[in-house]
């Protein structure tokens, strides 16, 4: 059954829309009830789309978003919006005028301020708007082009006209969400998507790259660009991330940065406080939290001295600091008048209607007919669709020069999958908005072919939709003719041309080694878990033989690590896979570990997503299904991820970076095996008991089959130890970690031979060759007392040196405060 | 008004000290130091140093037209001076009176966006950080602004009445004090002064600006000495129109002492209240937990 066909029957019934709505745009069906241009050229395909294909594209959607790492709350539509040549044309045309429109408007603003004085833009409307940054606004500060990459989200009228419905100048985010829409786009439905002879995206982030480069001040040969991200919890964490490493550029943050001597500089890996100058920041940091000295005071996000770096023409900043004010809806209302001030052209694409309640009529406009406009202020959330007039009319005449009035556009819609599609297999007709890009390249503005569309809630439509959690959609501009360059840009380099950078501060290098640590950590108790579960398994039946018995020693090793859990065997294991919040759990190092490699994330491969999809759905089915065997099933898949996370790291360049992940790894995996040998060998059980006891260990640390090869299958405590502990080509015991250990430290820029860690290490590594198992193994009333004090010595030296690394490698110094925050005594004199 | 002839000369040393309870390693700062050059003020010298000795210091023009003094200390350090000189020579400057004579009402920016400068003193007239419209302050200011009454004589009244109804306290206000609380406590210093007048003079829709600087206290023979000695000093200047042209005048006025801004007053800086033009900000790299603010200001004649 098409599912098209049966959208466009359903959408030439009258009855579609609801009573008292706008007619709306259909994206697909014409009002005669036939395919618009773009869906005619592929009708065959389309047509033979059927609810199966669907439903086998929208799965494979989920699936490969979470191989990638994309976070869940980002939903994409497995049908894209075609829009063909023709109807872009124009549309690419009003984007270049309006992207070098509002670069004319920003360079006014921040200089000469002409169309304030002239009265072209009521001064209130600038000067009243929270995103107007006066200290970039200085005689002899001026950036003539301070916007690089612009973003606006556009709607479609009932005749299919467009408006602009906001301008987002302040960093932009998007981009890097719109490639990964279209590289799984194009995997679920790659028929459609070679039939249908769209413009790639590649060509423009290599056009980005390179306006990037060319942003740097003067006539640099190698200039130094940093992507500036507000840290791994912002909401588009995701697309800065994309955009770095697809850019090849470090992704930094504010504690990665300082000002020296009105330079920006990077600290860099590389031993005594190394700095690297920084010549232009990408930044995702909105102007008012980018420098704490000039701006908010609280920001820990931003560069002291930056603003004064930017005056001085020192750096670039992308889009330049203040752009933010472009983003006022109240400019829409006289953008018309500037684009004939500045450009002496008529606007080509137009906003959506806007009155400005500065002004008396449009004052009186607003509040006449607040019922069916969108009543918002010039730099805040718009008042809600159930706001009564009295309300509007109080908020409003407070202060009438901060709000503004616009149109409620119907918006166009097209049929989507989503939650509809999923129960009933049919697509519906939902409204959506289209987020473009342009990016100044060369002297001119480019706009990118192809965007990103946000399926949005008419109530709630207020031109943030595409920041919003809701569905997005591939857009697929079609070319006029096969032989047409990719964007346009048949000039442009690929970016495989482009050098990688690597630069590492400490913060990159703690999050580095806090990965290997947690990726260890999650591997290592994972085994434990599987080995635990098996023998509950097995002798869940027979809770008094001495399989029982093992059963509990080996489970004391697990409570050891994650404390006491639940009380029921079953929904153990389960909180031990699921529950994040269970320090010690699997489940919490495999959440700690995703969360430090978001920190990192431009430094590592898609590929390391990929395990973490294997780990999600392992922990959706475990969620799903509550029989025991899912356990062994889910927990399993979850230690296959791990292994998938960990693989991706050997093909790491060899650098300061790759040993300190070294480092992590094999000080937790030291830690990992004294604890689990601590838990379980230091008491005697019985010759029986401790023999199953051991042969656990030896599952849980994945030495089994060596342990048969050496011992020829002779279980005893000796052995065991000499396997975990002093062997040192088994790299499953202390001493080869330690040895590893070593090795990877001496590699870090700040190891002298003889700091604090390494001769903590050198220390402990001289006390563990100076043990010989048959003391360790003697025996002492119920246990092995010897074994017991060696190995609480070893995990507290442990502990010291982990402290040591941190002090040693990763201390950052205190970050900057304002002299406002040290608590201040005055004194008169 | 001022016993002091119609033009005066001043040597202002200003000295700002830290003392910290630990290492810093890295100050970048900020300061609002040197006095601006106007019409009515000449600025003949200006220097300020710091100790240690900066790394990187300059002076620019800021937004407003002040003299914005940006420095940076890497040399390790636990107590950092910052002095700042400068001679100026003040003369008396008030707005014509016959521009002082029209109505309040034709002096507002945004309800007569069209009066020249009207653009400029926008900035002035909408609400700041520090200075929230607060309808309190409406109606503290209204009885001041009858209908049709002269500029100049409703500025004056409302001066009069804040310096008589607040009380000069130290101890009852601090450097993040709002205006609401200001009005609340009815005592202050003279930022908070500087701050409500702002609030009240805004609230009319009139344009009115901070100004920094300092005031000269040498007592006058047979007069008591004023309030402000020794420190920063703030007070107001409120946009008055002149349709003949030009952007207009700014009437300056002392809510703290109750007078105009004369020879006595030595401007430094200007903005829309304390946030663009605080004397000093900084940024410290630092484990210190403590400080210790020493502030000295001279003002002599020359």
């Amino acid at each position: 059954m098409s599912v098209l066909r049966d959208y466009a029957g359903a959408v030439a019934q009258p009855t579609l829309a609801g009573p008292g709505e706008q007619a709306r745009y259909d994206e697909v069906v014409g009002p005669d009830g036939s395919l618009r241009p773009a869906w005619k050229g592929l009708a065959e395909t389309v047509v033979g789309l059927t609810s199966r294909d669907l439903r086998r594209a929208d799965g494979d959607v989920s699936a490969m978003l979470a191989d990638d790492g994309v976070p869940a709350s980002w939903q994409l539509d497995p049908v894209p919006l075609l829009i063909d040549a023709a109807t872009w044309a124009p549309l690419e045309v009003g984007l270049a005028q309006r992207g070098e429109l509002l670069n004319a408007l920003l360079v006014d603003l921040y200089g000469e301020r002409r169309l304030l004085r002239e009265g072209v833009v009521p001064a209130a409307v600038v000067l009243g708007h929270a995103g107007y940054t006066r200290v970039v606004s200085r005689p002899g500060a001026l950036d003539p082009r301070p916007l690089v990459l612009a973003a606006t989200d556009l709607g479609r009228d009932a005749q299919g006209r467009w408006h602009v419905l906001a301008d987002r100048t302040q960093a932009p985010s998007g981009l890097g969400l719109t490639m990964e829409n279209r590289r799984v786009t194009s995997r679920v439905l790659p028929e459609l998507y070679r039939e249908a002879g769209l413009h790639r995206i590649e060509p423009y982030f290599s056009a980005l790259r390179s306006a990037l480069l060319q942003s740097a001040q003067g006539d640099l040969a190698d200039p130094r660009v940093v992507v500036l991200s507000p840290g791994s919890h912002s909401a588009t964490a995701y697309d800065q991330a994309f955009v770095a490493s697809a850019l090849g550029f470090p992704l930094v943050q504010g504690s990665d940065l300082l000002v020296r001597d009105g330079w920006v500089m990077m600290r860099a890996a590389g031993g005594g406080g190394r700095l690297e100058r920084v010549d232009v920041i990408l930044r995702r940091v909105d102007t008012a939290w980018s420098d704490p000295l000039e701006l908010r005071g609280d920001s820990r996000l931003g560069v002291a001295g930056l603003v004064q770096a930017v005056r001085r023409g020192r750096v670039r900043v992308v889009n330049g600091l203040g752009a933010g004010v472009l983003e006022n809806p109240a400019l829409m209302a006289f953008l018309p008048a500037v684009c004939e001030a500045l450009l002496g052209e008529q606007l080509r694409l137009p906003s959506v209607r806007t009155w400005w309640c500065g002004e008396p009529d449009s004052l009186d406009h607003v509040l006449a007919h607040s019922d069916r406009l969108l009543v918002r202020p010039v730099d805040g959330s718009p008042l809600p669709a159930t706001a009564s007039r009295r309300e509007v009319e109080t908020r409003v005449l407070a202060e009438p020069h901060r709000w503004v009035g616009q149109e409620r556009l119907p918006l166009s819609q097209a049929p989507t999958w989503g939650a509809e599609g999923r129960t009933t297999g049919r697509a519906a007709a939902a409204s959506l908005s289209l987020r473009t890009f342009t990016l100044r390249y060369g002297s001119a503005y480019r706009p990118l072919v192809g965007g990103l569309a946000t399926v949005v809630d008419g109530l709630a439509l207020d031109g943030s939709a595409a920041d919003r959690p809701s569905a997005s959609k591939d857009v697929w501009v079609l070319k006029a003719a096969p032989t047409d360059p990719d964007q346009g840009l048949a000039e442009v380099l690929p970016l495989a041309s482009a050098p990688a950078v690597t630069v590492l501060s400490p913060r990159v290098l703690e999050d580095l080694f806090w990965f290997g640590r947690y990726a260890e950590r999650a591997e290592d108790a994972l085994r434990l878990v599987l080995t635990v579960h098996a023998y509950v398994e097995d002798y869940r039946t027979r809770p008094r033989s001495r399989g029982g018995a093992s059963t509990e020693v080996l489970r004391g090793a697990v409570l050891r690590l994650a404390g006491a859990g639940v009380d029921d065997v079953d929904e153990e294991f389960r909180s031990l896979l699921l529950d994040a919040g269970r320090e010690g759990s699997p489940a919490h190092a495999l959440a700690r570990l995703r969360e430090v490699l978001q920190g990192v994330r431009d430094q590592f491969s898609l590929d390391t997503w990929r395990g973490f999809g294997t780990i999600d759905r392992a922990g959706a089915a475990l969620h799903a299904e509550r029989h025991s065997h899912q356990v062994a099933e889910s927990g399993g898949r979850m230690l296959t991820g791990v292994l998938a996370v960990h693989g991706v790291t050997t093909s790491m360049v060899r650098d300061v970076g790759w040993h300190v992940l070294e480092a992590g790894r094999h000080l937790e995996r030291a830690l990992q095996v004294c604890h689990l040998l601590a838990a379980t060998t230091t008491v005697r059980r019985g010759i029986d008991v401790d023999r199953e006891v051991l042969v656990g260990v030896l599952t849980a640390t994945e030495s089994v089959v060596t342990h048969r090869r050496r011992y020829r299958g002779s279980v005893r405590p000796a052995g065991v130890l000499e396997l975990l502990l002093f062997d040192t080509d088994n790299p499953r015991a202390l001493a080869f970690a330690l040895d590893a250990l070593r090795v990877h430290l001496a590699a870090q820029p700040h190891s002298t031979g003889s700091t604090r860690a390494e001769r903590l290490l050198a220390d402990l590594r001289e006390t563990v060759d100076g043990t010989d198992v048959a003391t360790l193994v003697a025996i002492g009333g119920v246990g092995r007392p010897h074994l017991e004090r060696f190995l609480a010595q070893t995990l507290r030296s442990l502990d010291r040196l982990a402290e040591a690394v941190h002090d040693v490698h990763f201390a950052a110094g205190p970050a900057p405060r304002p002299l406002a925050a040290v608590a201040t005594t005055e004194v008169h004199r | 008004m001022s016993a002091l002839s119609e033009v005066q000369s001043w040597r202002v040393r200003h000295t700002t000290s830290y003392a910290y309870d630990d290492v810093v390693t890295d100050s970048i700062g900020l300061g609002h130091l040197v006095p601006r050059s106007l019409p009515w003020q000449q600025v003949a010298s200006y220097a300020v140093t710091t100790d240690p000795e900066a790394s990187d210091v300059s002076h620019d023009e800021d937004h407003y037209g002040n003299v914005a003094t940006y420095f940076q200390i890497t040399e390790p350090h636990t107590r950092l001076e910052i002095e700042a000189v400068s001679e100026v020579t003040v003369s008396d400057a008030a707005p014509p009176e016959d521009d002082l004579g029209r109505a309040w009402e034709t002096a507002r920016p945004l309800v007569s966006p069209r009066l020249p400068g009207a653009w400029l003193a926008t900035d002035f007239a909408l609400p700041s950080a520090a200075v929230a419209q607060v309808p309190e302050a409406a109606a503290y200011a209204e009885a001041s602004f009858g209908t049709g009454r002269p500029l100049g004589e409703a500025v004056t009244d409302l001066v009069a009445r804040l310096h008589a109804d607040l009380d000069y306290d130290p101890t009852a206000t601090t450097v993040t004090s709002t205006v609401a609380e200001v009005l609340a406590s009815r005592a202050g210093v003279c930022q908070d002064f500087a701050h409500l007048a702002l609030a009240c003079l805004r609230s009319q829709g009139l344009a009115a600006r901070y100004v920094s600087g300092y005031l000269a206290t040498d007592p006058a023979p047979g007069r008591d000495r004023v309030v402000g000695a020794d420190a920063s000093h703030a007070w107001v200047a409120v946009w008055v129109p002149s349709p003949d042209g030009g952007d207009g005048s700014w009437l300056a006025v002392d809510p703290t002492n109750d007078q105009r801004a004369g020879t006595r007053y030595v401007t430094v800086a200007w903005g829309r209240d304390y946030g663009d033009v605080a004397p000093l900000k900084g940024v410290i790299v630092t484990e210190a937990r403590e400080s210790t603010l020493t502030v000295s200001v001279d003002v002599a004649p020359r």
